[in-house]
């Protein structure tokens, strides 16, 4: 496994109203931020099933951002709230089958946190690419084997 | 038919030497929390020769495995659509410690596999494998292989029989495929001895499975024709949780599904994996009915399945009486129950 | 045992209920039984190798049991649970379901086994279990056993695995889940796992593959354990219903540790406590959040 040189892919799942508009933010701001993140808006942290991080992770994603809106400032008043207590549980389990937690970044940044998302990518991506390609994940079963 | 003899030490010098020439030797072997499976080894000394237990699944998915990929499509421009098949390459198999009723279903499985159309990736890992059989003691109360036409010492489906004798086994050359094996390796069989030890093994295990085996499976047929709607479906059927677990560790439950998948946004596989009549959606149509809704029906089909309908086509019992449904099953159902029960009612109804 | 008896039968007779589901003895050992009549209900019994959880039965989408009517069911603490968690989830309505609920001093962990109960050859989940006598019940059977108690072979487990690194913790589950076969064995005895149509079944879109290849059967196990989280009672059906014995109870103890410590919840035969998942507090544990 090669590690420290390759360009880690990144999937964030992010909400509309907080996370989404802060990463617009820190684009408009032209701050620099490493580009290996594809993001997939949701209206709210709330709607982010964890069988997505599974599937990221499943067609190749090296790491894995869900992140939304701080306590109190969900859009949808509670969506957040769930949203905390089902990825506390899938980040540990996830950890408890053999991933990395490095690979995974939970994070609360609002739509005014445009400097967060950069410090956020930054330091997942960085992360990530410490711990090299998730290949054991991308690589069980499909194929013509 | 030709015998030899084979020491326990020699057998397993034999399956050292079949993978030290490159061939793939499956047989039972320890895995975790105390559970035997038949898998392939790395070394002889993985195999459990020796242990009552029985494998917990059969040598089914050595022929028809669990998943298997059919071919592979690429979409292209312009609508077209490129296929690649699956390679089939089936490694040279030999089975060392088959038990007779997982070497019998094997054979069993042959007729629908070669029935409208041949399976040809069943039939390549077929032509592939050599199954050596080990004669059984009769394993525990849920056995019922002499029900079936069976038994602990059957001969189907094996091209080489051991039972057991002091210091090794008797070894029953049934096939050609057997002969071959038996020359390729003739330094480590010897001259035929033990008949009479080999036949009295048969003899105790065979005494042993009868003793609490139900009546013969095999007449049933006619009253399993003309009883589809009574009660006693309603009655096997309550404790069934329609989990399916029974069809996977079936010798000769053989049904399966047909999937694509996708691999990437224009590539993908299309599979083939195991599936069981025992699931409500097994029988879901596009339109939404379903003929099989409730677990009576679903039970219904298994038994009549396995012992009529495919005895009526191919003058063979669906069932190797090897008992890994009733040891399975989470719920209790008992198949020698059943054939106690039918028996009953066909012998009381004349 | 007599008093079991003669409950389900005065339960019958009465017309109070149409079946007892319980367990008898069968041909191979103890199995469950759905009791109709007198006679029946005679063949009820209630010992250390009554390990099933008949809490799966009482689902109204079984319609072949369903169809013999108003239901009484056999259910120890663990199953009582399970009832209360239908109930919580309106499966069922309270009505609609009378509990006997027995004493229960632990189940063996091989039913079929001759041996005695005791700390080591009882059910690991039995070995720290706290309740020995159900609370929502109808009725209450069976003498108040003595307490059996031994030490988690699964939480040692676990902690064995947690000290490994996540390379090694892969390799240990792809080992153990490399001879899933997606029987669904695990499923469909889970009370638990209910729904009409399980999100593995989907398949437009297709989120769960049903192949039993690494990548489907990791799939499979992981969403079974998030759609389990604070709902599994541990009554150890889904390891036992396993024909190929993955340590399927090893996930489902970390899930419930997980929810244990961080939300304050154990399984709980109160139906009015609120599940876990469906409930938040605004102080709830956020340290792996940035």
């Amino acid at each position: 496994m090669e590690k420290g040189n390759f360009e880690p892919r990144i999937t964030a799942f992010v909400c509309n109203w907080c996370t989404y508009t802060g990463a617009d933010l820190a684009g408009t701001s032209r701050l620099q931020m490493a580009p290996n993140i594809r993001i997939v808006r949701l209206p709210c942290t709330g709607r982010i099933d964890p069988v997505f991080v599974i599937k990221a992770f499943e067609r190749g994603a090296d790491g894995v951002i869900v992140s939304g809106c701080h306590p109190a400032d969900c859009h949808y008043t509670a969506g957040n709230y769930h949203a905390r207590r089902r990825f506390a549980i899938l980040r540990e389990l996830l950890i408890f089958m053999g991933v990395d937690p490095r690979r995974m970044t939970f994070s609360w940044v609002s739509a005014s946190e445009g400097a967060k998302w950069r410090d956020v990518v930054n330091e997942t991506v960085e992360r990530v690419r410490a711990c090299g390609p998730f290949e054991g994940w991308r690589s069980l079963g499909g194929g013509l084997t | 038919m030709d015998a030899m003899t084979i020491s326990r030490a020699d057998l397993l010098g034999l399956a050292e030497d079949l993978l030290g020439s490159g061939i793939r030797v499956v047989g039972p072997a320890k895995a975790s929390r105390g559970m035997v499976e038949y898998r392939a080894v790395a070394a002889a000394s993985e195999l459990a020769l020796e242990g009552p237990e029985l494998p917990a699944r059969s040598l089914k998915e050595f022929y028809l495995p669990p998943t298997e990929p059919l071919f592979a499509w690429k979409s292209l421009a312009g609508g077209k659509v490129e296929l690649m098949e699956a390679r089939m390459a089936p490694p040279p198999t030999v089975v060392i410690g088959a038990r007779p009723c997982d070497a019998a279903g094997v054979e069993v499985l042959d007729k629908v596999m070669g029935w409208d159309y041949r399976d040809e990736p069943y039939f390549a890992r077929r032509e592939a494998t050599t199954i050596v059989s080990i004669a059984c003691a009769g394993i525990d109360s849920s056995c019922f292989c002499t029900s079936v036409g069976l038994g602990p010492d059957a001969t189907r489906g094996s091209d080489l029989l051991l039972v057991p004798i002091e210091g090794g086994y008797r070894a029953e050359v049934l096939t050609e495929k057997g002969a071959r094996l038996v020359s390729g390796h003739q330094g480590r069989f010897r001259p035929d001895s033990g008949a009479a030890q080999a036949q009295e093994f048969k003899q105790k295990a065979r005494a042993k499975v009868a003793a609490h085996a139900p009546p013969d499976a095999r007449p049933l047929r006619s009253w399993l024709e003309t009883h589809f709607d009574h009660p006693l479906w309603a009655e096997v059927a309550l404790r069934c949780h329609g989990c399916g677990a029974c069809a996977a560790v079936c010798p000769t439950c053989h049904c399966f599904d047909i999937v694509d998948e996708p691999e990437g946004v224009t590539t993908g596989v299309r599979r083939r994996n195991w599936d069981t009549c025992q699931t409500a959606r097994f029988t879901v149509h596009a339109s939404g009915h379903n003929p099989r809704s409730d677990q009576n029906s679903r039970i219904r089909q298994r038994v009549m399945h396995k012992f009529m309908i495919y005895p009526k086509r191919f003058n063979e019992i669906l069932c190797t009486g090897c008992g890994r449904c009733v040891r399975a099953c989470p719920g209790g159902m008992d198949l020698l129950e059943v054939i106690s029960r039918v028996s009953a009612l066909a012998g009381g109804a004349g | 045992m007599t008093e079991l008896r003669e409950l389900a039968r005065k339960l019958l007779s009465d017309g109070q209920v149409k079946v007892v589901i319980g367990y008898e003895e069968g041909p191979r050992g103890v199995r469950p039984l759905f009791a109709t009549d007198g006679a029946a209900a005679d063949r009820l019994i209630f010992d250390e190798r009554c390990v099933q959880n008949l809490a799966t039965y009482l689902d109204r989408r079984r319609v072949h049991v369903a169809r013999l009517g108003k239901p009484a069911i056999v259910a120890k603490p663990c199953d009582v649970k399970a009832v209360a968690g239908l109930l919580r989830e309106t499966q069922l309505k309270r009505e609609d379901v009378v509990i006997i609920g027995v004493r229960c001093g632990g189940v063996l962990a091989d039913p079929k086994s001759l041996q005695r109960l005791g700390p080591d050859t009882m059910a690991d989940r039995c070995r720290t279990c706290e309740t020995r006598e159900p609370g929502l019940v109808d009725y209450l059977v069976g003498p108040m056993p003595e307490a059996v108690r031994g030490q988690s072979g699964r939480d040692a487990k676990i902690a064995e695995l947690d000290a490994m690194t996540p390379e090694e913790r892969w390799s240990f589950w792809q080992k153990e889940l490399s001879r899933c076969t997606r029987c669904q064995a695990c499923r469909q005895v889970c009370p638990l796992c209910y729904c009409d149509r399980c999100m593995a079944d989907k398949t437009e879109p297709q989120w769960i593959e049903s192949s039993p290849h690494p990548r489907g059967i990791l799939a499979w196990h992981l969403i079974r354990a998030i759609h389990l989280a604070g709902r599994c009672v541990d009554c150890g059906e889904c390891e036992r219903a396993c024909p190929v014995s993955i340590p399927l109870g090893l996930i489902t103890r970390k899930v419930a540790q997980v929810v244990a410590q961080r939300f304050q919840h154990h399984p709980t035969d109160d139906p009015s406590v609120p599940s876990p998942i469906g409930t938040w507090r605004s102080d709830d544990p956020q340290e792996f959040i940035l």
